[in-house]
């Protein structure tokens, strides 16, 4: 922001990760700063440790909180819920039909996205499905990518790039990976924000094991993300991402993921 | 300002919160399990606290109640995510009670809809809560000895990021000064009471 660089703030800016497990914690963060603390959360075991140690340092002040009584319906209707929807077998919530005619497969890329977040690990089976259905969209986009029927063969100095397209909307995100840099690259010219949702993109490791935030997508911009240990070692040629829609920040913590609304898969070239 | 709690609960008392606390434990195991009625037994134990968590930050009972519904809802699909060897029960309850109504409270202002907490009716003492479902009273005391150790404005923008939901953004433009220097102002404290919190560990 605009405020005066002087000695103090730059102290505070170094000082930055280290609180920010508290700042999160608080619910102070916005857009970009809460999804990357979002992303520390998910890859670093450590900020993820200080940001309980914060939340259960905060968690007495709630006893200020005056209690009060709810009415008794809300019961009835938790109730009512959960009898029509066993533990961990609830369709995802707050699913909205994407508009490019694959509703059915949203529905069951996002539970499956939610059940994964639950999971420490997803199964082969699980990733093949998700795997055959990112292709069903494939020639609608712009540049169709190539399959990944083969093992991943990525040298490390090839620069990897996806691109994304956003429905039928002739849209699309171009996300290029540089090994050497550790960074990616996210354009998303032509986008504009609508105010209500931001979009994230998701990288779908091919272990199995949970997805990887890699950030909320700026609309009309290229933005350049610095990539975690993690995420860098799931990198790879015939790598799937999924882009989510999502309220502005990016999916709240504890929150099913929203809508698949896109996928493409990195390539080298 | 807001006093410090009961930290100087009487021993019975104490016996009494700690039996509540290994009994919600104990449901908590269950609910993990999939154990319907542990869901019902948690909520008859804690929904007044959470309730109460969810009105002070959304201001209203409908969105509160919505809320609540949300918690445990979320609760019942993911308790095994409840880690008992890192938060009380109690304690992590009401961080994911909180942090609930603050996603539907970002939600609701993205919409327009949400009631602003400072228009809220005054909420009365309907249910005023059992010793037993404080969370930790030597815990509790501590931090608010920690937080009294910051300047008087530090310490109540971080009691208003709590009590309210604020973000950073929301409080520079309530206090009216730029973002950067809100930001300064409560790493400074944040990292104050990060020290205060650690000597006393």
């Amino acid at each position: 922001m605009s405020s005066p660089r002087d000695q103090d703030m730059d102290d505070d800016f170094k000082r930055g990760n280290a609180l920010s497990a508290a700042e999160y914690s608080l619910g102070l963060l916005e857009g970009e700063e809460l999804l990357a603390a979002k992303g520390r959360l998910a890859n670093d075991d450590g900020f993820a440790w200080r940001k309980v140690w914060w939340d259960n340092w905060f968690a007495p002040l709630t006893d200020q909180m005056p209690a009060a009584e709810p009415s008794p319906q809300v019961w009835e209707r938790i109730s009512a819920e959960i009898k029509l929807r066993p533990a961990d077998d609830m369709p995802a919530s707050g699913v909205v039909a994407a508009n490019d005619g694959t509703e059915s497969n949203v529905v069951d890329i996002t539970a499956r996205l939610r059940r994964w977040q639950w999971t420490a690990g997803l199964t082969g089976a699980a990733a093949a499905v998700l795997a055959a259905v990112a292709f069903v969209g494939e020639g609608t986009g712009p540049a169709p990518v190539p399959t990944a029927t083969e093992a991943p063969q990525f040298a490390s100095a090839d620069p990897l790039v996806a691109q994304v397209p956003i429905g039928d909307t002739g849209l699309r995100l171009d996300v290029t990976y540089i090994p050497e840099s550790d960074r990616l690259l996210v354009g998303a010219i032509g986008l504009t924000a609508d105010g209500v949702h931001d979009h994230e993109l998701w990288l779908v490791p091919e272990d199995g094991s949970a997805l990887q935030s890699l950030g909320v997508v700026a609309p009309g911009e290229v933005r350049s993300f610095e990539l975690t240990d993690e995420i860098v070692g799931n990198m790879g040629s015939g790598v799937n991402l999924v882009l989510t829609r999502e309220p502005i920040g990016g999916k709240p913590e504890g929150e099913d993921a929203g809508p698949v609304v896109a996928e493409g898969t990195l390539t080298s070239v | 300002m807001v006093d410090g709690g009961s930290p100087k609960a009487s021993d019975a008392n104490a016996d009494a919160a700690k039996a509540a606390r290994e009994r919600l434990r104990a449901q908590m195991v269950r609910l993990a399990e999939g154990d319907q009625s542990a869901l019902e037994e948690v909520y008859e134990a804690t929904r007044v606290k959470l309730f109460g968590i969810c009105l002070r930050i959304l201001g209203d009972r409908k969105e509160a109640e919505d809320a609540l519904q949300d918690v445990y809802i979320n609760l019942w699909q993911r308790a095994g995510s409840y880690d008992p060897s890192r938060a009380s029960p109690i304690s992590w309850l009401a961080t994911f009670a909180r942090n609930r109504a603050i996603d539907r409270l970002r939600t609701g202002k993205v919409r327009g809809g949400a009631v602003p907490v400072e228009e809220a009716a005054p909420l009365a003492d309907e249910a005023p809560l059992a010793d037993s479902l404080l969370i930790d009273a030597e815990k509790s005391a501590q931090i608010h000895t920690c937080l009294d150790t910051l300047d008087d404005r530090t310490a109540m923008h971080i009691r208003s990021a709590f009590f309210d939901g604020y973000t950073y953004a929301q409080l520079a433009e309530r206090a009216d000064v730029p973002l950067g220097t809100m930001k300064s102002w409560i790493r400074r404290g944040l990292q104050r009471l990060r020290a205060c919190l650690e000597a006393s560990e």
